[in-house]
């Protein structure tokens, strides 16, 4: 029996929630919390980074580029790339939540993250557009609270752990993206990602502060036009 | 490794978060009205993972911190320890990651 209401929906979601999305956030949200020491953030401001940005992906892109000491704009522009995603996702799943104001919705916006938008779009998850919506919040805030503080203890494990183990910490963000690259869908996003880390290395170490901007639209660019050749030849 | 004032780290971080917000607020606002499988958001889509993937190059074969005191034989050695691992326990992610980075500990702990 799915949840009807409100309350029920968040009782729901925080269930959905404890179990593999919070250990894959302690996992790898403990490795950014050591990149973002290794890099030079601040603790406090590597937890707001977890809260505001809101998207791991990004985060390491904006602690990489903050090492290799590019440019704001630079930085603000492959951080906005790597964040796109949630421009569709938003647009898919705003209108299936339960909401009136602009300032809710901007919240739930907010608080959506990869694994929230493909929780609440599982055919488990509530349908009534309230349920959804409280379901949708617990969900998305218990997973936020997790990462916030498994981003503190990253952060204090990079400074006080050994060092092999302080590294292997950092080396969580790489094989994280890699298995995150290994399982996406599709002949487009393959392309994509495949022209990206092949011409990513010589990209990124002619241009280390857009490099990762060039070899967004090169590989987005490949990947795209490999889909619609896809497309067509399925029509 | 960074001679930056927190004052720099602080304005990275907004403009980082500027730029995130910017995608959440136009999904709200411009939901109902655009397709989320139209031509343009197909190739947002890709040109996402691409950074993403122009990303891992970084970290695994062009890493400035702290990792680039390993070898690149270790980094990718454990990497693709962590892919077999992932592709054995059936795409589990905590399972591939794990493993990955145990291997990279225990041969970064034999190394020092």
């Amino acid at each position: 029996m799915k949840p009807q209401d409100f309350r029920g929906g968040v009782r729901a979601g925080l269930r959905s929630a404890i179990g593999l999305p919070t250990l894959v956030l302690v996992g790898s949200l403990t490795g950014y919390g050591a990149l973002a020491h290794d890099t030079g953030f601040g603790a406090g401001l590597a937890v707001l980074s977890t809260i505001l940005i809101w998207g791991l992906p990004g985060q390491i892109v904006m602690a990489e580029m903050y090492a290799a000491s590019a440019d704001v704009l630079a930085i603000a522009i492959a951080v906005g790339m790597a964040n796109m995603r949630f421009f569709p996702m938003a647009v898919s799943l705003m209108p299936t939540l339960h909401g009136e104001g602009v300032a809710g919705r901007l919240a739930q916006a907010q608080l959506m993250s990869a694994t929230s938008w493909a929780y609440a779009m599982r055919s488990t998850a509530p349908e009534t557009p309230s349920a959804r919506l409280g379901y949708h919040t617990g969900f998305a805030c218990l997973c936020m609270t997790v990462a916030a503080v498994a981003t503190m203890v990253g952060y204090l494990g990079a400074a006080g752990l050994p060092k092999p183990l302080a590294l292997a910490l950092l080396f969580i963000n790489a094989c994280f993206l890699l298995l995150l690259l290994l399982d996406t869908k599709g002949r487009g996003a393959a392309f994509a990602v495949i022209t990206g880390v092949v011409a990513g290395i010589p990209i990124n170490t002619y241009l280390p502060d857009t490099g990762l901007i060039v070899t967004g639209i090169v590989g987005g660019t490949v990947g795209f036009l490999v889909d619609g050749m896809g497309q067509r030849e399925r029509s | 490794m960074t001679a930056f004032a927190p004052a720099a780290a602080a304005l990275v971080l907004a403009a980082s978060v500027a730029a995130t917000f910017l995608w959440r607020a136009l999904g709200v606002f411009l939901a109902r009205r655009l397709d989320p499988k139209g031509a343009v958001f197909r190739w947002f889509s890709f040109a996402s993972f691409a950074v993403l993937a122009g990303l891992l190059s970084r970290l695994l074969i062009l890493p400035t911190g702290d990792l680039a005191t390993i070898g690149i034989e270790v980094r990718l050695g454990a990497a693709a320890i962590g892919v077999a691992a992932f592709y054995l326990s059936r795409r589990n992610l905590l399972v591939g990651v794990a493993s990955g980075t145990l291997s990279f500990a225990l041969a970064a702990g034999a190394m020092n």
